[in-house]
């Protein structure tokens, strides 16, 4: 497949160019993964997916337009490719878009990421058979249903095994190859008028390493129980705990304020802050490409810039953003890469158990509900769940809440972040705590 | 396809003649979905044809168009499902992905009955296919969008316009014989604008979206949605954030009713309510409003997002009154779901692609007109909000929280109007929203903004209409506790 890919955008790059298109980036990608869910007492759903598609980026005189089709019949993409190098040319000229200039392509890291699981490929002898899977998630879902005020619990896997091939006319090629593997549950409870959910899904590149169906199942079973009874309570500032799976809901949002196209269009909290302190001393983030097994682990980003480790945010002081060619151009930046791999924060030397005995007074975030951010102002509000802490333990469990703010002000107000990072997410954010932040309820 | 003339491009007849299939093919395809004994199998085969553009800095300066394509096949055994799709149309990959859908089964086969073509109401009439509209006719609306925003006030510093259009082909087959197809169009205007004033910089947008062909985006609508998006930035300057807590919340006519979506049409889609995992599980016939309150989820409103020829199971589609005067009367059924309860489909089930499996969902959704008026509705709050304009909402199927996220809106002081507010989320309760709904006005109108919902990873193009109404009690995400 992998020679299958390469030659197709190989193939692709010289009908751009025999189009008359100045410059051509071709991706060609593979995909399949399996999906089974069971429901109650059975199967409720087996899926099987396959596809395969192909993208060009054509900059034709000065202009640039990028097109995708899995229409790959050679005589129908003749004329795909055909077509959309004469629609390039009814654009205007944007003397900022070019081809990402060769040099950048240099520097690969040669190393091996390990992002296969050969258990997980589509030709894997060690491939969990149909019965495998079946008792698997009759496992996951056995442990969930197992409380009587439960009404119904779905579970399910997911396993996915994708490539992809990217050629330029400039010289780039490479290829890229992964696998995963996501299970978990969603359970129901009758609590009154009220059926609260609660999920649990963990997943990773590799199969070995995780937990087993029971423990996810009996997890997520043990989130939805301590929803009954969830309540209001009134607004109030105080201490906000977020749970390490809820950290990328709040914290991610602020990746959008540090790409330079959001600073170029004045649409950036964080423009003009580089060097300055963007946040308290305990937040230092590091984007990380070339973590082992890594979710956002590459060797290369979407433009073909070899990756590299790069800090982010440094005891609270911001010291990059990410720039791509495009928006580097315009803003006369060099580039760096245009988004984020992994994201790995700076922590402490405790989890989140220990984080939430020594609180007081405060709550607990275990999930956003809805909500937005507003990435020129950073004004943000929030729907949450989650406990409310009283003297060090976890008690009511709270609902129909926001928490309001500004990110400025709230990342000034982080101060712990634990040592407990989610491991089968890119954004792998532990316990944040956070002091005196506002909650409106009652 | 030359021969193939404006009118009937999205007859079966033409739809078969695109995919290369004729009734033997879909027949011998569906013969080997229920090879295994399945209840019913059907076939979903789409083409989509998408294409944007975007002007940035005063240039256009890219664009983009997408081809996707492939057939999607479904095996049903009571409310179990088996699915697979491909993208190759040969009839030995069709045969390839039929056997791996059939394999839910575990029977000897059943045969499906003949096919007989079927064609529908036309609800998204328009001057042009999109297939037929040249990029060059398309770059004027946008140039013109840019230089009104540019020019309406002097604090604009950047504005960025954004177009897509999207046409859809669809035929579906399916082994109770039927057999039919559509041709939806889709297109979206949008118009972003930051400025600055005072050193305190703003953004915000606006746009408009509807199943229309090039013709609705005349210079009227082109000045409209540039004064919206210009006005509703230049606002943000004036808003605060209003005080948290509980407070009596107006929702303003139209886009509105994103809290209807939330809180109650979700929780209405039958399948959260055959597994009993919806707060409204046991609600049919329970008087949940005032009498005045009756909410409606309709395919049948031309040209909007969420209209519908047929679903995409190929059921006819209808207008679904969820709430009749305040009693609670109708779930969105699809096919699983009205087997299920026994009850005709309510023409609901819909997938993103040819890539997803069916499910019930919302069409156009809002609150038929009320007794009251927009002025006596303002004047009976003594201290509120009125919510007007959104870009989120979310909700929690089984406790029935519910969040809608506010860009703008205006404080209520003393029945009046007073100031401009910003970038808050509500937070309510499905059931309790519903019950503290204590005016409703006579004013409803559709949104003409393109709304998208998300349900199990799929999205799909939705409408949403308000009158103007009040919700006694909703907790606001607001500032000075």
């Amino acid at each position: 497949m992998r020679e299958e890919l390469l030659s197709r955008a190989h193939d692709a790059v010289r009908m751009g160019k025999a189009a008359g298109a100045d410059d051509v980036v071709a991706s060609a990608g593979w995909g399949r993964s399996l999906e089974f869910q069971w429901r109650d007492d059975k199967v409720e759903k087996v899926q099987e997916n396959t596809s395969k598609a192909l993208r060009v980026a054509l900059y034709v005189d000065g202009r640039f337009s990028s097109h995708g089709t899995n229409d790959l019949d050679p005589e129908r993409l003749q004329r795909f490719v055909s077509e959309a190098v004469e629609l390039t040319r009814a654009l205007e000229p944007d003397p900022y878009r070019k081809i990402t200039p060769a040099e950048l392509y240099e520097g690969r890291a040669d190393v091996d990421l390990d992002l296969v699981d050969p258990d997980l490929t589509v030709d894997a002898s060690g491939a969990m058979t149909r019965e495998e899977r079946l008792d698997w998630i009759r496992r996951l879902h056995d442990a969930a249903h197992a409380d009587e005020s439960v009404i119904s619990a779905t579970s399910g896997m997911m396993d996915s095994h994708s490539l992809s091939a990217r050629v330029t006319s400039n010289g780039f090629e490479g290829t890229q190859e992964r696998t995963s593997l996501w299970f978990g549950a969603e359970c129901t409870i009758q609590d009154g008028e009220k059926r609260p959910e609660a999920w649990r899904w963990i997943g990773g590149l590799h199969r070995d390493g995780l937990q087993g169906p029971e423990e996810v199942g009996a997890e997520c079973l043990r989130r939805v129980l301590s929803r009954r009874g969830q309540k209001k309570v009134t607004s109030r500032r105080t201490t906000m705990v977020v749970d390490p799976e809820s950290g990328a809901g709040l914290i991610g949002r602020i990746f959008g304020a540090l790409t330079a196209g959001s600073i170029q269009q004045k649409r950036s909290f964080l423009a003009d802050k580089l060097g300055e302190q963007i946040g308290s001393s305990v937040l230092t983030l590091t984007d990380d490409p070339l973590v082992p097994r890594g979710m956002g682990s590459r060797l290369y980003d979407g433009e073909g810039i070899a990756s590299k480790r790069r800090t982010i945010v440094e005891d609270g002081v911001l010291k990059t953003y990410f720039v791509d060619t495009y928006y580097g151009r315009k803003l006369g930046w060099e580039p760096t890469t245009g988004g984020a791999s992994n994201i790995v924060f700076g922590h402490g030397d405790k989890g989140r158990d220990a984080i939430v005995s020594d609180v007081q007074d405060g709550i607990l975030v275990t999930s956003w509900l809805g909500g937005n951010a507003n990435t020129t102002t950073g004004d943000f509000s929030f729907g949450m769940r989650g406990h409310l802490i009283e003297n060090g333990a976890l008690t009511e469990p709270v609902s129909e809440m926001n928490v309001t703010g500004n990110y400025l002000d709230l990342l000034s107000r982080l101060s712990y972040v634990g040592n407990d990072p989610v491991p089968w997410s890119a954004f792998r954010c532990p316990t944040l705590v956070f002091d005196d932040i506002q909650f409106s309820g009652l | 396809m030359n021969d193939i003339t404006q009118a009937d491009r999205g007859s079966v007849t033409s739809l078969m003649r695109w995919f290369g299939v004729d009734e033997a093919i879909l027949s011998r395809v569906l013969s080997e979905a229920l090879s295994h004994g399945g209840d019913y199998a059907d076939l979903y085969f789409e083409h989509s044809s998408d294409s944007s553009i975007a002007m940035e800095d005063g240039i256009i300066s890219r664009a983009s168009t997408s081809v996707d394509r492939g057939v999607g096949i479904r095996v049903l055994v009571g409310d179990q499902t088996g699915y697979a799709y491909s993208e190759d149309l040969s009839l030995s990959a069709m045969l390839g992905a039929a056997r791996t859908a059939a394999s839910i089964a575990r029977g000897g086969g059943a045969a499906p009955q003949d096919l007989t073509p079927k064609d529908h109401q036309e609800l998204y009439r328009i001057g042009r296919h999109w297939g037929d509209v040249g990029v060059r006719e398309k770059i004027p609306l946008l140039q013109k969008t840019e230089a009104l925003a540019r020019a309406a006030d002097e604090h604009v510093e950047k504005v960025v316009i954004a177009w897509g259009d999207a046409e859809d082909r669809v035929l579906i087959a399916n082994s109770e014989g039927v057999l039919t197809g559509d041709l939806r169009p889709m297109s979206r205007l949008w118009c972003s604008v930051t400025a600055s004033k005072d050193g305190e910089t703003q953004s915000n947008g606006w746009n408009i979206a509807g199943r229309h062909g090039i013709e609705w985006y005349d210079d009227e609508r082109i000045a409209h949605l540039a004064e919206e998006a210009v006005k509703r930035t230049m606002i943000l300057f004036e808003a605060r954030r209003p005080p948290a807590g509980e407070l009596p919340v107006v929702l303003a006519a139209g886009a509105s009713g994103i809290l209807l979506h939330e809180a109650i049409g979700h929780g209405m889609e039958a399948d959260f309510n055959r597994k009993g995992t919806s707060i409204y599980a046991t609600m049919i016939d329970d008087k949940v409003a005032e009498d005045f309150v009756t909410i409606v989820d309709s395919a049948l409103h031309p040209n909007e997002r969420g209209a519908l020829n047929v679903d995409d199971e190929g059921n006819e589609t209808e207008r679904t009154v969820l709430v009749d005067g305040g009693v609670m009367r109708s779930y969105l059924h699809d096919r699983i779901s009205a087997k299920h309860y026994g009850v005709k489909s309510t023409g609901s089930g819909r997938r993103e692609s040819f890539r997803h499996s069916v499910l019930p969902r919302m069409r156009c959704t809002y609150m038929e007109n009320g007794p009251h008026t927009r002025d006596e509705i303002i004047e009976a709050v003594d201290f509120g909000i009125v919510a007007e304009s959104f870009t989120n909402g979310q909700v929690q199927i089984g406790a029935g929280d519910f969040t809608f996220y506010i860009k703008n809106g205006w404080l209520i002081e003393g029945g009046k109007i007073t100031a401009p507010i910003k970038d808050v989320n509500i937070i309510g309760n499905g059931p309790e929203a519903l019950r503290r709904i204590t005016m409703v006005a006579d004013d409803m109108k559709l949104d003409t903004g393109g709304w998208t919902c998300g349900k199990d990873g799929q999205s799909v193009p939705v409408s949403q209409g308000m009158p103007t109404c009040l919700v006694s009690q909703l907790t606001v995400g607001g500032e000075n506790a």
